[in-house]
């Protein structure tokens, strides 16, 4: 009896760990969040074109990248360190508006957000890439898996199955950083992935 | 070589009938060849490219290459000509060694190249500095279908190069997956070893290639800073780099400790404890700054590009 409720227990955690189940609510649990991060990204990304990453376990260092016309430029700040504002306003970025972003990164533990470009019939479009570590998907002695949201500017295509659809080829997967990405609504997808960028 | 052989041949026959003098007269100008004054010239140049280029007003659609589009080919392949730093191995793939080397090329030798790509899409298999590129029909219907790559989804003349290369180089990394299948751009069949490299840029180059380092283990140089400097003075670095370290993707407790991706270094400086590195990498050029000690940790090999004679 005793071996059955401790294999029920074990089981029990192993299921609530699993991607597939975060994946499927994790979204909706946090929708008002992550749907800010995207809006405050993408208007601050208009002003000059920039990514944000946690590069520690402990989102307590950020790397930011920012580009310009003749070179990218990669920094390292501790969050909170005055140096941060300083860099942001030499190049011409609305410091509060991307430390306030920072802050709501850090609360959600989103490790990285970026503009991602993609072509559709030769037309460039873009989509914002974020990717998040739940705390739920650490599983000791495996590699880190990110829940990844990608958010479009357009309503996209999915299959039966909700599997993002390529345009041209309406019958083919759609895959992004090698990975099939699944609806969330028409305009959002989600996939679970080892690579956060 | 040619010229200094032409021009021995005019001295010999119309001026210098004693040979002492020809053979002075050679070591001399071989002396100024070796010695550097020769150095910063181009196999070719980007106006000789972009000159065969303005000749090719418009291309046909190739059975060969059913998924290219010609105007977007042909356009793509003056841009590199144009603007080499934008060369861009596209997103997730493993073309990263191929980019590299590419950045080179266009710019040492841009006609060769342009050359090479036209006919390699007009006949399907054409020679690049004495080697025959076949590619199979897997490669040649998949080049210009990539997508989701960033802007290489509309370059499909580097979706033809890079799968052409990938497929061509091999090294121990691609034993499992020798052929190409779709997707391959994203797997061990595109990937390449410090090795494979370095093979590659001395069958692709016209340089001399000296390279320190392994796959597993780092160069063992002193003082890393002074030599890549004065290797950088000498010609083209290549950086064979711990990319997970690079960009610190410190979110597992156990990284594994291997070299991933190529670079190229542009400009290295040093104030203080700090170095700061311009390197070109995936389209453009980037300034970063780090520490000596953390560029030891995640350099695992430096390839030095140098003119013949100018070791």
């Amino acid at each position: 009896m005793q071996n059955t409720i401790l294999f029920m227990l074990i089981a029990a955690s192993i299921i609530s760990c699993s991607p597939k189940n975060i994946s499927s609510r994790y979204y909706f649990q946090h929708e008002k969040v992550l749907d800010n991060i995207e809006e405050s990204y993408k208007k601050i990304y208009q002003s000059n074109p920039f990514s944000i990453g946690f590069s520690s376990r402990d989102f307590k260092t950020i790397s930011v990248t920012i580009k310009t016309d003749t070179l990218n430029y990669i920094y390292e700040f501790t969050v909170g360190e005055s140096r941060l504002a300083d860099t942001l306003t030499k190049y011409k970025l609305p410091a509060a508006s991307v430390i306030a972003l920072i802050s709501q990164m850090q609360s959600i533990r989103c490790t990285w957000i970026s503009n991602y470009n993609y072509y559709v019939d030769e037309k460039k479009q873009s989509l914002i890439f974020m990717s998040i570590k739940p705390v739920a998907l650490k599983v000791p002695f495996k590699n880190a898996k990110y829940y990844i949201l990608t958010y479009f500017a357009q309503p996209q295509y999915f299959d039966s199955e909700g599997r993002l659809l390529d345009r041209r080829k309406m019958k083919t997967l759609r895959k992004i950083n090698g990975e099939i990405f699944k609806r969330i609504n028409d305009k959002v997808c989600y996939t679970v992935s080892v690579r956060y960028r | 070589m040619k010229f200094i052989l032409s021009s021995v041949r005019i001295l010999n026959g119309r001026l210098f009938r004693n040979p002492v003098i020809v053979l002075a007269v050679l070591f001399g100008f071989s002396t100024i060849t070796c010695l550097g004054a020769d150095d910063k010239k181009k196999t070719s140049t980007k106006e000789q490219a972009a000159a065969f280029l303005d000749k090719i007003t418009r291309l046909d659609a190739s059975s060969i290459w059913p998924g290219i589009n010609p105007d977007w080919f042909l356009k793509n392949v003056k841009a590199n000509i144009l603007k080499p730093v934008t060369v861009y191995p596209g997103e997730g793939t493993y073309f990263c060694a191929y980019s590299a080397l590419t950045y080179l090329i266009l710019q040492d030798d841009p006609l060769g190249y342009a050359k090479f790509v036209i006919d390699l899409y007009k006949d399907g298999k054409a020679v690049y500095k004495e080697t025959l590129f076949n590619p199979p029909a897997t490669v040649k219907y998949e080049a210009g279908r990539l997508n989701y790559k960033g802007i290489m989804d509309i370059h499909p003349a580097d979706q033809m190069w890079y799968l052409t290369l990938a497929d061509h180089y091999k090294g121990y990394l691609n034993i499992f997956n020798r052929k190409y299948n779709t997707g391959d751009e994203d797997s061990f069949w595109a990937s390449a070893n410090y090795a494979k490299h370095n093979r590659m840029a001395r069958s692709l180059l016209y340089y001399h290639v000296e390279a320190r380092g392994t796959d597993l283990f780092r160069p063992w140089i002193k003082d890393l800073f002074q030599y890549l400097d004065e290797k950088r003075k000498k010609g083209h670095v290549v950086l064979y780099i711990n990319n997970r370290i690079f960009y610190k993707k410190n979110h597992v407790t156990i990284k594994l400790s291997v070299p991933t991706h190529f670079i190229v270094l542009e400009k290295i400086s040093k104030v203080g404890d700090t170095i700061t590195l311009i390197y070109w990498d995936n389209g453009a050029k980037t300034q970063m700054q780090l520490s000596p000690a953390f560029l030891k940790r995640i350099l695992y090999g430096i390839t030095v590009l140098t003119r013949p004679g100018n070791e």
